[in-house]
């Protein structure tokens, strides 16, 4: 029972580089599309007692002269409208005018937030993410005092992190360019879970290779790092597991309102994994072995190894 | 050690029996506590966040007063609605928060709390013997028509509270009973009011002007200078109120003797009489005071009424922040984490069984004592669970076997190795704690600036719940895992079926 994970490392930087770069290039291209809680404006959902077709609600809300209003049907007789923040007099007259053209409105839900509050939402968010990096970076600092070259495992963990995070933001980019997706508060909170869902599986890992490295056994460093991931395969899939198996059920029922924050908890979950058990060690062993001129011309001689 | 064992066995049995017996069913009271504390994006209801407008010269202690008056004057109002566990709080230095659990009609909300309130002065009708008119008075009558004929402003009749109960309007020739909505008046409700609802017309000077709060300069709460001295509210008003207001106090001086109604001044908030006070001077030349049975908190409370007849301050329009959930939209939420919650328990038992098999079974089983467990906390707590709380805590129960999974797989490692399986569930635990403590500090220190995030974010109630939640399933967890857990599997040892590992998904000496 020996996988050679270590030895595909150059492989895995490949996956992970192109995955990164593609939401890289979406991020560069579209950006991303924040919610009203970060750039204002209002969200109203409305129901019809009988089924809408999208395009002719749409139409009939550009005809209101709000062409700058994105809609979303959600149920096959409920919209959401989001546009600019909505006076009392303008969300009225919305609303008189859907009940005339598509019979019976009711208002399932509404929320509108002002440009003052927004401009504080991000800037809160901004502030939660900075503490939250620092918190782990102290954290890991500690975590992995008694290794040698704590910075190296450090070091490790928080790229594994930012690959994490920087998956979750172009995934999202892209389903922001491609669904009409805006990221939230909600959104915010599941990058944190999963920043601190990633690091959680690496620090478990390098705590198997403290582990094995005191004890002395493995050939040497590479060898040492593919056992100890070895060891701790099935505990760092069945976790991941577990947790997918709960984010899943949440997705399929609870859906809508808390999606972004779904998704971005089932990107990260698989991200995370990925990065805990093939990232992280990996560029510990390229870091022992001083392989870093291998990125560059990974391609010719990474066959050649193993 | 089996005493031990036995010992901490009976404790988790006791825990488990105490958190169903908290939680089943889940609305019946236990310990003070009614069902679970739901948010208002799962009861549905309003949110609404404003922004006190005040002038650039006004100084802190002038904000920090007004804020406390509008808080109040805002809770009266809401009050007289009947919202159940309104939440009136300021936030930060110049805002006030209001959520209304329940209340779906936003527009209502947002008029009762920007309203700006109308403050005015009543007194009873009076019939031609100089008697007070009761609701009665009117309902004997075939056709309706005013008993003082010299006034045509509307009656209002009120029950025990002070709150409006009916009104008899004059619209164009007709003169009818309307209800509080304007709606014509329902006759029982008149039927059950007429023995003890007096009529309240507009108090007038000579010249027809009705005394509103207009007139009023200014109204504090002080002490009498009597003996005994009691809490009053001083009033003042302005000249030309004075005038008229003298010309008011004559009359009724003259209507009635003490303690009947003739002598009484009805003040009226919205219609809401807040205070009747009894005329006990012919004049009074611009000042007064009204006292009776108060506390000090309601001539503080009369006083601010008096003083702002409305808010302090205006608020500003939109609202900073609003929300509204539909209740059949939370219903539906409710329904739905339910049911993700309860596949996914079922789920990760199934997995945890098939792949771990009897100590998954007994993970299963702490998984259900946890479960139950973390219920009783959110009930006693108690936390108020948001739609993301609710997911939080079905994202802890993934997480919650984590602690299990480490534990399992090491003990896996230490039996392949050829230690006894007594020995190996030891070494399995404490091999595993490093791990589960670490990777668990991640997690909390997350949620720890998580619930920062959300408490200062005026959107922020999602986010704290979230983390709220998911720390005290992470707690929990580690409890399950490492109490619960370890008792169930150092039992099952003693018991006969220790030398089958396959149970424990092992094959000995393959390695």
């Amino acid at each position: 029972m020996t996988f050679d994970i270590i030895g595909k490392r150059f492989l895995f930087f490949f996956i992970s580089g192109v995955v990164i770069l593609v939401g890289i290039i979406s991020l560069a291209t579209f950006g991303l599309p924040s919610g009203i809680e970060f750039s204002s404006g209002s969200i109203l959902t409305v129901n019809f007692e009988g089924p809408v077709e999208h395009d002719e609600f749409q139409q009939e809300i550009i005809d209101l002269g709000y062409t700058d209003a994105i809609i979303q049907q959600t149920r096959e007789s409920e919209f959401l409208i989001r546009t600019h923040e909505l006076t009392d007099d303008e969300k009225a007259e919305i609303e008189t005018n859907l009940s005339a053209r598509f019979g019976q409105v009711s208002e399932a839900q509404f929320s509108s937030v002002s440009p003052m509050v927004a401009a504080e939402t991000a800037n809160n968010a901004v502030i939660a993410v900075a503490v939250a990096a620092v918190g782990i970076l102290l954290y890991v600092t500690w975590a992995f005092r008694r290794m040698p070259r704590p910075l190296r495992y450090g070091t490790c963990a928080i790229v594994a992190l930012v690959h994490d995070a920087l998956i979750a933001l172009g995934v999202f980019s892209i389903l922001g360019a491609i669904l009409g997706w805006q990221i939230n508060l909600m959104f915010i909170t599941g990058v944190l879970a999963v920043i601190g869902y990633s690091v959680n599986n690496t620090v478990v890992i390098f705590d198997r290779i403290r582990e094995n490295l005191i004890k002395g056994i493995g050939a040497d460093f590479e060898a040492v790092v593919n056992n100890s991931l070895v060891e701790t395969l099935s505990r760092s899939l069945n976790t991941s597991m577990t947790t997918l198996i709960v984010v899943l059920a949440l997705f399929l029922f609870v859906g809508a309102t808390i999606q972004n924050f779904v998704v971005v908890l089932i990107i990260g979950i698989i991200a995370g994994t990925f990065s805990s058990v093939c990232i992280a060690p990996s560029m510990l062993v390229v870091w022992n072995n001083n392989e870093w001129g291998r990125f560059i011309h990974w391609t010719g001689s990474s066959r050649v190894k193993a | 050690m089996t005493r031990k064992n036995a010992i901490v066995l009976l404790l988790i049995l006791a825990i488990f029996g105490f958190a169903l017996w908290t939680i089943l069913p889940l609305d019946a009271e236990r310990l003070g506590r009614e069902g679970l504390n739901l948010g208002l994006d799962l009861v549905g209801g309003v949110h609404l966040v404003y922004q006190a407008d005040f002038t650039e010269n006004a100084t802190d202690a002038d904000k920090r007063a007004n804020m406390r008056r509008a808080l109040v004057t805002i809770e009266r109002r809401i009050d007289k609605y009947g919202v159940t566990e309104p939440i009136i709080q300021q936030l930060g230095d110049d805002r006030i928060l209001v959520q209304l659990p329940g209340f779906t009609d936003i527009d209502a909300a947002k008029s009762l709390v920007e309203q700006t309130g109308f403050l005015e002065f009543r007194e009873v009708e009076l019939d031609d013997t100089g008697q007070p008119v009761k609701l009665g008075d009117y309902l004997q009558k075939t056709t309706i028509q005013f008993i003082d004929k010299g006034e045509t402003g509307d009656r209002i009749f009120l029950n025990q509270e002070g709150n409006p109960i009916a009104f008899l309007v004059k619209e164009a020739d007709d003169i009818k009973f309307v209800d509080v909505d304007g709606n014509p008046a329902d006759n029982e409700t008149l039927q059950q009011y007429a023995m003890d609802s007096l009529a309240w017309i507009p108090a007038r000077g000579d010249d027809g002007t009705h005394l509103t709060g207009d007139f009023l300069a200014d109204a504090a709460p002080t002490i009498s200078q009597d003996i005994t001295p009691e809490p009053q509210v001083s009033i003042q008003w302005e000249p030309e109120g004075g005038l008229i207001f003298d010309e008011i106090a004559k009359r009724l001086y003259n209507s009635g003797e003490y303690g009947t109604p003739q002598r009484a001044l009805g003040i009226f908030m919205d219609n809401t009489l807040l205070s009747s006070p009894q005329i006990l001077e012919p004049e009074y030349q611009g000042r007064g005071v009204i006292t009776g049975d108060f506390t000090i908190d309601a001539v503080e409370e009369l006083a601010n009424m008096l003083k702002s007849g409305a808010l302090p301050m205006p608020l500003k329009k939109p609202p900073l922040y609003q929300e509204k959930v539909s209740a059949t939209l939370g219903a539906d939420f409710i329904e739905m984490s339910w049911m993700a919650g309860l596949i996914g328990i079922i789920l990760v038992m199934l997995f945890m069984i098939t792949y771990y098999r009897v100590p998954g079974f007994l993970a299963s089983l702490a998984l259900v004592f946890y479960g139950a467990l973390i219920l009783a906390l959110f009930k006693l707590i108690p936390v108020t669970l948001t739609l993301a709380g609710l997911g939080g805590f079905i994202l802890s129960i993934g997480m919650a076997v984590d602690a299990n999974v480490l534990i399992f797989e090491r003990m896996k490692e230490e039996l392949r190795m050829g230690r006894t399986l007594g020995a190996a569930i030891e070494a399995g635990f404490n091999r595993a704690w490093s791990a589960i403590r670490d990777s668990n500090v991640t997690t909390i220190i997350v949620c720890g600036i998580l619930y920062w995030m959300g408490s200062v974010l005026v959107a922020g109630a999602p986010v704290k719940g979230f983390a709220a939640t998911l720390a005290i399933g992470v707690i929990v967890s580690m409890f399950t895992a490492i109490v619960v857990t370890r008792t169930l599997l150092r039992l099952f040892v003693v018991s006969a079926l220790t030398r089958r590992t396959a149970l424990f998904s092992v094959d000995r000496g393959k390695k």
